[in-house]
């Protein structure tokens, strides 16, 4: 009758130990999806140069179109980049 | 007597330590094929690309194309044969059922007045356009992904100042996004 006992407590920490682990692994596979998800979508504002910043094409465009400008042109594209800072 | 079930008991525990080695494999097999299953999502960057190059397209060291205006104003040739004078394709690949996969929208305004459109043209299929409205409240992956980007640009010959905006949408959900 002990003896009977001992095996069905051995056995169910046998059974309890499985289920851990089948537990963990099915949240892993979970967070691998999940990590998968977020982690491969790549976005121009997570990309930096080795200098630390990005370079923006347009930026230098309009950089280039502002030194060539006249003063009332320049005021413009001033204007217009605090507008967009503002909503930004 | 012991013995055998001795012998039993621990050839049943060997048999369970290799069930659970296979599991823990078949488990990590599954996380490393899960996460290396799913495609890298790069059409953010493939929009940025593709509006990069109609920026160099419509204007060169800030001054606009001489081929986008003419003496009487713009040039509605430019217009008819946009991805001819930019050198764009916009086929894609045979898996989409040869529906298009991007648009193109190009507004120029004056500098005067940034809100009416003095000239613009589009290209591609426009219905990914209705994608933008609802990126605008959510985020959706299976959405076709929109970028808007202006910039100025000078007309030294009428001395004139122009925004040119381009909107520029790529969809291939299928390839980015599972």
């Amino acid at each position: 009758m002990l003896n009977k006992r001992a095996q069905i407590s051995e056995i169910m920490t046998w059974i309890v130990a499985t289920l851990i682990i089948i537990s963990i692994l099915i949240i892993f596979l979970y967070a691998s999806t999940i990590l998968a998800q977020k982690t491969k979508i790549v976005q121009i504002k997570n990309l930096k140069l080795d200098s630390g910043k990005g370079t923006d094409l347009l930026e230098i465009k309009n950089l280039i179109a502002y030194e060539s400008a006249s003063n009332e042109d320049k005021q413009i594209i001033e204007n217009w980049k605090e507008k967009n800072n503002e909503v930004s | 007597m012991i013995k055998m079930y001795k012998k039993a008991g621990s050839k049943i525990i060997s048999v369970y330590w290799f069930a659970m080695i296979l599991l823990v494999a078949g488990g990590i097999f599954g996380m490393v094929y899960l996460f290396y299953s799913h495609p890298y999502d790069v059409r953010e960057l493939e929009a940025e690309a593709l509006s990069n190059s109609i920026a160099n397209c419509l204007s060169n060291q800030g001054e606009i194309n001489k081929a986008i205006l003419d003496s009487e104003g713009f040039n509605e040739s430019f217009k008819n044969n946009f991805l001819e004078e930019c050198h764009l394709n916009l086929n894609s690949e045979d898996i989409f059922g040869g529906i298009p996969q991007y648009y193109l929208e190009i507004h120029f305004f004056n500098s005067n007045n940034l809100e009416k459109s003095l000239f613009n043209f589009s290209e591609g299929n426009l219905n990914l356009i209705s994608s933008c409205e609802i990126q605008k409240e959510k985020e959706y992956q299976r959405e076709a992904v929109c970028l808007e980007k202006e910039f100025f640009s000078l007309d030294k010959f009428n001395e004139e100042l122009y925004l040119i905006k381009i909107l520029t949408i790529v969809r291939k959900t299928e390839k980015n996004v599972k």
